[in-house]
């Protein structure tokens, strides 16, 4: 069981190792990082057959919590560490041979990421979540031209805003009760975090992780990092690290603010979020930025899913989180080609009609046509929204239905533009989107299909892991009992 | 107008910490977690100096991801700043009192860097102040002679090597049936040299690495090519 340890550590010592392994042999430097990957997760795999639904907890360096530091490994965490690793497989920047860092920062961003969501501790989470910071910086500027430095130094900064806010708000979980283990704080916090300082404390945090999740007024360095990054990274980027930070937020949602005005603060920023990254998708001009306008308003709409109160809205958040990282990947990778402005991409879709089809596809399921798994994801979003009482959520509803008609008309014209034949003035469209790429795009592609046809077993499935993942109780009961055996 | 709304959200933000900050009763603050290690460390793991045994012993996952954060921001800084033109302008080499001065520090910096290592666990200091001498030590021949070629392959195995050991030393720990990063060896007598364990090994590691890491980031600041006047 504590073998989940290694998801973390193995990658980090990939990662040390790979620079010196590429100096002796180019060969064995480029197949370290996949292998660490794939072993791991097999390991993840193991474990997962192994706790048979139970979750459980281990005590870093024989540390006891509260005082050391403990993971917790449940069906969230665990699923959770099981996309980190696939999405970074999938995502690997293969193409760079002469560059050994490249996969040295993507190991780290890895490793981070399984720590982050693995991690039972506050500050700790606060480590991994720097780490994935910086690795991201050097990810994101890795094509060296002047515009992705432009665009990583813009995104440095409001990171680092983000990350000192995010210090002053655990500083005052600190203060308030002593300590920063999740388990002994969602008992303390009861009587000690429900107070204004409490929820200014959320309010630091939800802003400071928000820069990561897109969330609204914090998301100005998206559609430049997008559009300037290779799209592997801009597809990580999308698609796992703004997960990752809603999955903190969805935590400490869970274990520590249970008042209702921290549902509404992250509801009207999620609301603001989605209402103005679809219409500046909208408007946007060329494919990188609308797609990483539409990411902030999919990324509101998840917010909003999250804070409906209860097991629902984990669950409609679940599966829209899910699907728009198996989506949103899958567009940037076929988007590599189809960079710059959307008219010139007309009768792009002609010349290449698998990657045209697959895009139809993928946009489809991103509206939410029916019977997609898109459509399933946001029929749970609705049915939650339409079920609470109070006015904010029938507010929420009509801005989530405005939303989806925003993202249907661009998408539509997009894929309207890709199929209609090519006119004189327009340019020349490449037809080759690499095997890789496309290869990619058609495994997550094929995901997608079988989650459609697996809907039923799967959404039971993940019912069960929303239900789990609500349960601060079960949060404590198994944190510290296995002080009690020990 | 830019600046103004920057001002205005600066200044509002200000506002909202002193708001906040205004709030606390300072030293009134609960140590549910801060008594309870001072209680338990001595025994546990026999460091003198507390400090190191909460950062190698009871948060020790938090340590190996700060020296990971320093091996991110310098392999990124690698990736953005590249390789130099063979023909671009080197700063001229220091005067005398530099060149001489350098001399008489690097030895003094080392055994101080190492020193401040090596008595992590027992005094305040560690791995991380001595690993910044140590760069600085080995940076300090750099200003004196620009021209001097910098080692970076030597530099990336010993960052890599140091790396590795740290996290070799918690595997061993895993292998041998306990958790990763736990204490291995006798804790020793209080306050010697030799004591606490593992954990002068890894603050060893922590030091060198720390130290190779800096070197190089500032090695290859200072090798940024010069614009032409």
């Amino acid at each position: 069981m504590n073998t989940i340890v290694l998801t973390v550590v193995l990658p980090l010592l990939a990662a040390f190792v790979v620079p010196v392994l590429s100096r002796v042999s180019p060969l064995l430097g480029r197949l370290l990082g996949p292998l660490t990957l794939a072993y791991a997760i097999l390991l993840t795999l193991q474990v997962w057959l192994g706790m048979e639904g139970k979750p459980f907890s281990i005590a870093l360096g024989g540390f006891q919590p509260p005082l050391g530091i403990n993971f917790y490994v449940d069906r969230l965490s665990l699923l959770f560490t099981f996309l980190t690793l696939v999405t970074s497989l999938l995502l690997w920047p293969w193409r760079n041979e002469t560059e050994p860092r490249q996969y040295a920062l993507t190991l780290l961003l890895a490793a981070s990421a399984c720590g982050l969501v693995l991690s039972g501790d506050l500050f700790n989470i606060y480590v991994f979540y720097e780490l994935i910071s910086v690795a991201s910086f050097g990810l994101a500027a890795a094509t060296r031209s002047g515009a992705a430095f432009a665009a990583s130094l813009r995104y440095l900064i409001l990171s680092g805003l983000g990350s000192v806010l995010v210090l002053c708000g655990i500083a005052i979980v600190y203060l308030q009760t002593g300590t920063l283990n999740l388990a002994q704080l969602s008992q303390l916090a009861p009587e000690t975090l429900n107070t204004p300082l409490g929820m200014s404390a959320f309010a630091l945090i939800l802003l400071g992780v928000g820069v990561k999740g897109e969330l609204f007024p914090v998301n100005s360095w998206v559609p430049e990092v997008y559009a300037a990054a290779s799209s592997r990274v801009s597809g990580l980027l999308a698609g796992l690290v703004s997960k990752l930070a809603v999955l903190v937020i969805v935590r400490l949602l869970v274990l520590l603010f249970q008042q209702e005005s921290a549902l509404q603060l992250m509801l009207i920023l999620g609301l603001l979020g989605a209402i103005s990254g679809e219409l500046a998708a909208w408007r946007a001009k060329d494919m990188n930025r609308m797609l990483a306008f539409s990411s902030i308003g999919q990324l509101g709409v998840i917010f909003i899913a999250f804070s409906i109160p209860g097991k629902t809205g984990l669950f409609a958040g679940l599966a829209l989180s899910l699907h728009h990282l198996l989506v949103k990947p899958a567009l940037f990778l076929l988007a590599e080609r189809w960079r710059g402005s959307l008219v010139g991409l007309r009768g792009a879709g002609l010349a290449s009609p698998v990657a045209g089809g697959l895009f139809v596809l993928l946009a489809l399921s991103l509206v939410g046509m029916p019977p997609l798994p898109g459509f399933w994801a946001k029929f749970l979003l609705f049915t939650g929204l339409a079920a609470q009482q109070s006015v904010i959520y029938q507010v929420a509803l009509g801005v989530v239905l405005l939303s989806i008609v925003i993202e249907a008309n661009y998408l539509f014209r997009v894929v309207m533009n890709l199929f209609q034949p090519a006119g004189d003035n327009s340019v020349a469209v490449t037809t080759d989107h690499g095997w890789l790429n496309l290869g990619t795009t058609f495994l997550l592609s094929a995901l997608l299909i079988a989650g459609m046809l697996l809907m039923g077993p799967l959404g039971a499935w993940l019912e069960g892991v929303a239900m789990q993942a609500a349960d601060p109780v079960l949060y404590f009961d198994t944190v510290f009992s296995v002080s009690a055996i020990h | 107008m830019r600046n103004l709304a920057a001002l205005v959200f600066v200044g509002g933000l200000a506002f909202l910490l002193l708001v906040i900050f205004n709030q606390f009763d300072f030293a009134q603050a609960p140590m549910v977690v801060g008594q309870g290690i001072l209680m338990d460390a001595p025994d546990r793991v026999g460091a003198a100096n507390i400090v190191t045994a909460v950062v190698l012993g009871y948060r020790g996952i938090d340590t190996l991801g700060e020296i990971s954060i320093l091996f991110a921001a310098s392999a990124a800084a690698g990736l953005v700043l590249g390789r130099r033109r063979t023909d671009a302008r080197r700063d001229p080499p220091g005067g005398f009192i530099l060149r001489s001065g350098v001399a008489l520090l690097f030895p003094l910096m080392l055994v101080v860097g190492f020193y401040i290592i090596l008595h992590g666990h027992l005094t305040p200091g560690g791995g991380f102040q001595g690993g910044v001498i140590l760069a600085a030590a080995f940076f300090l021949p750099l200003l004196a002679r620009p021209e001097t070629p910098v080692n970076h392959a030597g530099l990336s195995i010993v960052e890599g090597g140091a790396g590795a050991v740290f996290i070799l030393t918690g595997l061993a720990a895993l292998l041998q049936g306990g958790e990763f990063l736990q204490p291995l060896l006798d804790n020793g007598v209080l306050g010697e040299l030799v004591s606490a364990g593992t954990l002068p090994l890894l603050y060893l590691a922590v030091g060198l690495k720390v130290g190779a890491e800096l070197a190089g980031l500032m090695a290859r600041l200072a090798d940024v090519e010069v614009d032409e006047p």
